[in-house]
């Protein structure tokens, strides 16, 4: 029980860590990226390969997993500032592919569809620890980076982009300096996840770093409410939540708890863009956007 | 003869693509919808036939079902998602959300009702011969081919022909327009969902007969149809339909070059390219920006 | 002294030239009005300012410097500020944010200056929020203020970045009497401060009480610059701006 619970936790911190982050592209600087997987995907591989080839020292792999996700993020930021609506979502859409098959066909860097397989465990100052500790830390870091720029000059210099972006200009706002930032900021931090998931599952492969994950990372920004501090990790613990809710109730049978859990997520996404679309913590129809 | 085989492949597939991505494209002049349910109604209308068809109906009453269950789920979005969310001036970027919600339930409604996993519409049709050594072609090959060239036919002599679909064009090509048309709009986004939700189900039975039916392959079929709709230009619908088509063959004829595994993402590469270089399409004249 | 100078600037789209060799000066301390007819190159000439759109030929400058060919946020930063006829606050920010962000050029994750600099800007915020009469209002978010409170906050935004140019298209319209003494006077008090102001207006009891200079604009030429009686007294210049446009309309210098 207390494994299970663990591993549930070090989950929702892991994937905490990737809705907020993709938070601050979406609800602060209005890019829409449907391609948050492939920096979780870039990470996980970068910090797996650090620890199997190098050392498994967490703290290398996190920077090596940052630096690299942020470095490659170049690819979502370069159209973020040609296009933007549907055009940039398209854009993401078609990275998302592309990176998909790159994933599974560079062998020697990602090991393929099988993926890579035994990635050490962690050691900090020669001790092995597990992935909790690890991902709590690296969450509270998250959450606090992203508090302080919500509150912060460059928070407000984004949602001014985002709500204008012309007069944001007129004003001397380098609006590539700031999407770009901002870009290389959400996807650092994605790398970063992907890391400690790496080493959190001992095992990475492709499927973790697909179109649908995206979703459903976009999906608990959206369920918890975009702008907001909290409502991405709500919105993370609560999907990450439903899969073990329902395998409670006897009467799903247990070949269709996946595909009913799909459709009470794609139903959810659904009614709430109807009827509540500005999340569950957010709160756009009155008052200021929270942080 | 492989480069001939891969090309008569990349006709078909393509002719098809032409089709679904006309729908989108339509959709999308119409109503400025991004429309990403579209591959949903795709999906819903090849299981509708192959279920007919293993039921025993004859093929016309089958296909009627398709293209009934593509124009019922195109209306019924249109009214109950996209009229609400617009009522509320919801952004693009919740008409996605809800229309990707939408497909997931579609996706996974299809897997839990027919099965998951491919599923081949057998027919006489699909039976390859031999027509040149080493080409071989199945008759569902002109079949396509046919259908494709007639619906296009239609659909242009309908588009410049009659009031609603000169009105339809009128839309695409000035956007402004949808507001000050007012009440008749309604009525153009309802028919421009129809219509388009309806140029699926053909796509989608000749593909359940060619390469089979997957619950999933919406996404594939949405993806694609929004790249055609970029590459040949957004109010483009003949832009659209020819960007399909190009689309269909370059993913078919690349395998001459690179392994199947990179097929699909050959198009994507076009897409991301159009974006970054050209994001007014091959025949758009309507910057993005 | 002359903030502005625009000579002989031109800018065409396919074919039409919407400025066709515009030459005109921004003095520090005036209001210039630009009137003329819908179509007549005025916002053109105020996107060519700040680098929105690129002059084909000519020059333009700021206190003696070339501008030409700066990017927008350049220009801003080099003191030129401006307002669009449909406002383009932040929408979803409160009217204190819209301000502030006013005041932060930097666009990286921090502002220069540390402390002293940020307690300096939150300085000017409130007190452009209070001369537009918007700090009650100041946690309100822009998208739910009434139409006279947003061209307020679209004028405390150029307020508090403290710019020495103004541009301001159609600042006025939709004003009630009330609001628009209230709104000259701002313009009025920093003209006396030495900004360059150059509004865009169509009402000529506005231009009359406010402009100390009139540049009459038609098909992307300057017909006449010069004192608001002098110009509007002009029967032919009144005969374009209502319509009744003559055959020939020579340029009076």
């Amino acid at each position: 029980m207390i494994a299970y619970l663990a591993n549930l936790a070090t989950i929702v911190a892991i994937f905490g860590i990737l809705a907020s982050t993709l938070n601050v592209a979406i609800g602060h600087a209005g890019i829409f990226s449907v391609a948050h997987a492939v920096f979780f995907g870039l990470g996980a591989y970068a910090g797996a390969q650090t620890a199997m080839l190098l050392v498994p020292d967490p703290l290398l792999a996190l920077l090596v997993a940052a630096l690299i996700a942020g470095g490659l993020s170049l690819c979502l930021a370069l159209p973020a500032l040609r296009v933007r609506g549907e055009y940039f979502v398209a854009a993401s859409l078609g990275l998302q592919m592309v990176a998909t098959t790159l994933f599974s066909e560079l062998k020697p860097l990602t090991g393929g569809i099988g993926g890579l397989v035994g990635i050490p465990r962690p050691e900090l100052f020669g001790v092995t620890i597990t992935a909790l500790p690890l991902a709590l830390a690296t969450l509270a870091l998250i959450l606090l980076a992203t508090h302080l720029l919500a509150r912060g000059s460059f928070g407000r210099t984004l949602r001014a982009i985002r709500d204008a972006e012309s007069a944001a200009e007129a004003l001397g706002k380098h609006v590539a300096v700031a999407k770009t930032l901002a870009v290389a900021f959400a996807c650092a931090g994605a790398g970063m996840a992907g890391a400690l998931f790496a080493f959190h599952m001992a095992f990475v492969n492709v499927e973790s770093f697909t179109l649908d994950q995206s979703v459903l990372v976009m999906a608990m920004v959206i369920v918890g409410g975009t702008g907001t501090l909290w409502g991405p990790l709500l919105g993370a613990a609560l999907l990450l939540a439903l899969p073990a809710g329902l395998s409670f109730l006897p009467f799903i049978p247990p070949t269709e708890v996946g595909a009913v859990q799909q459709i009470l997520y794609g139903l959810a996404m659904t009614l709430l863009m109807i009827f509540r679309p500005a999340g569950l913590v957010g709160d756009l129809g009155r008052g200021k956007v929270a942080h | 003869m492989l480069f001939l085989q891969l090309l008569q492949g990349g006709v078909q597939t393509g002719a098809l693509y032409a089709l679904t991505a006309a729908g989108f494209a339509l959709i999308f002049g119409a109503t400025r919808i991004f429309h990403f349910a579209h591959g949903a109604a795709f999906t819903l209308a090849g299981y509708a036939f192959l279920m007919a068809w293993n039921a025993g109906w004859p093929w016309p009453l089958g296909a009627l079902a398709a293209i009934a269950v593509a124009v019922l789920f195109g209306v019924a979005i249109e009214q109950l998602v996209y009229r609400p969310i617009g009522r509320h001036e919801g952004g693009f970027f919740t008409v996605f959300v809800a229309a990707f919600g939408v497909s997931i339930v579609v996706q996974n409604l299809v897997g839990m009702i027919a099965g998951r996993g491919f599923a081949v519409i057998d027919t006489p049709l699909s039976r390859a011969t031999e027509v040149l050594p080493d080409l071989w072609i199945a008759p569902v090959f002109y079949v396509a081919i046919g259908v494709s060239a007639l619906l296009f036919l239609a659909l242009s002599l309908f588009l410049t022909r009659s009031h609603a679909g000169v009105a339809l064009r009128a839309l695409a090509q000035n956007p402004d327009l949808i507001r000050t048309y007012g009440l008749s709009s309604t009525r153009l986004s309802i028919l421009a969902f129809a219509l388009g939700s309806a140029l699926a189900a053909p796509a989608a039975i000749l593909t359940g007969m060619t390469v089979g039916l997957n619950e999933a392959m919406g996404h594939h079929v949405m993806l694609i149809s929004m790249a055609a709709t970029i590459v040949g230009g957004v109010g483009n619908l003949k832009g659209a339909a020819l960007a399909g088509l190009l689309l269909g063959i370059a993913e078919s004829v690349a395998l001459a070059f690179v392994e199947p595994q990179w097929a699909e993402a050959v198009s994507f590469v076009v897409l991301f390219g159009f974006i970054l270089f050209r994001p007014s399409g091959l025949f758009g004249v309507a910057v993005a920006r | 002294m002359a903030a502005i100078t625009v000579e002989n600037a031109s800018r065409s789209f396919g074919g039409v030239q919407a400025v066709a060799g515009v030459s005109i000066t921004l003095p520090a301390g005036a209001v210039t009005a630009l009137v003329g007819p819908n179509g007549a190159g005025k916002t053109t000439l105020f996107n060519l300012i700040t680098g929105n759109l690129r002059a084909d030929s000519g020059d333009i400058r700021l206190d003696g410097a070339p501008i030409l060919g700066l990017r927008p946020w350049q220009i801003a930063r080099r003191g030129v500020a401006r307002s669009f006829q449909d406002l383009r606050l932040f929408t979803h920010m409160t009217v204190r944010e819209n301000v502030l962000a006013a005041t932060e050029t930097g666009s990286w994750f921090w502002q220069p200056g540390g402390r002293a600099a940020r307690a300096t800007r939150e300085a000017r915020v409130e007190k452009a929020l209070e001369r537009t009469g918007l700090a009650r209002l100041a946690e309100e978010r822009a998208i739910d203020l009434a139409y006279a409170e947003r061209k307020f906050l679209s004028v405390a935004r150029i307020l508090a970045a403290e710019a020495e140019v103004w541009l301001l298209d159609e600042p006025t319209s939709g004003l009630d009497l009330a609001s628009r003494r209230h709104f000259s006077g701002i313009l009025r008090e920093a003209a006396q401060q030495g900004k360059a102001i150059c509004l865009i207006e169509h009402n000529l009891d506005v231009v009359v009480e406010l402009a100390d200079r009139i540049a009459f604009l038609d098909q992307g030429r300057v017909l006449a610059e010069g004192e608001p009686q002098a110009i509007l007294r002009n029967p032919e210049l009144a005969a374009i701006y209502f319509g009744d446009r003559p055959q020939a309309v020579e340029a009076t210098p």
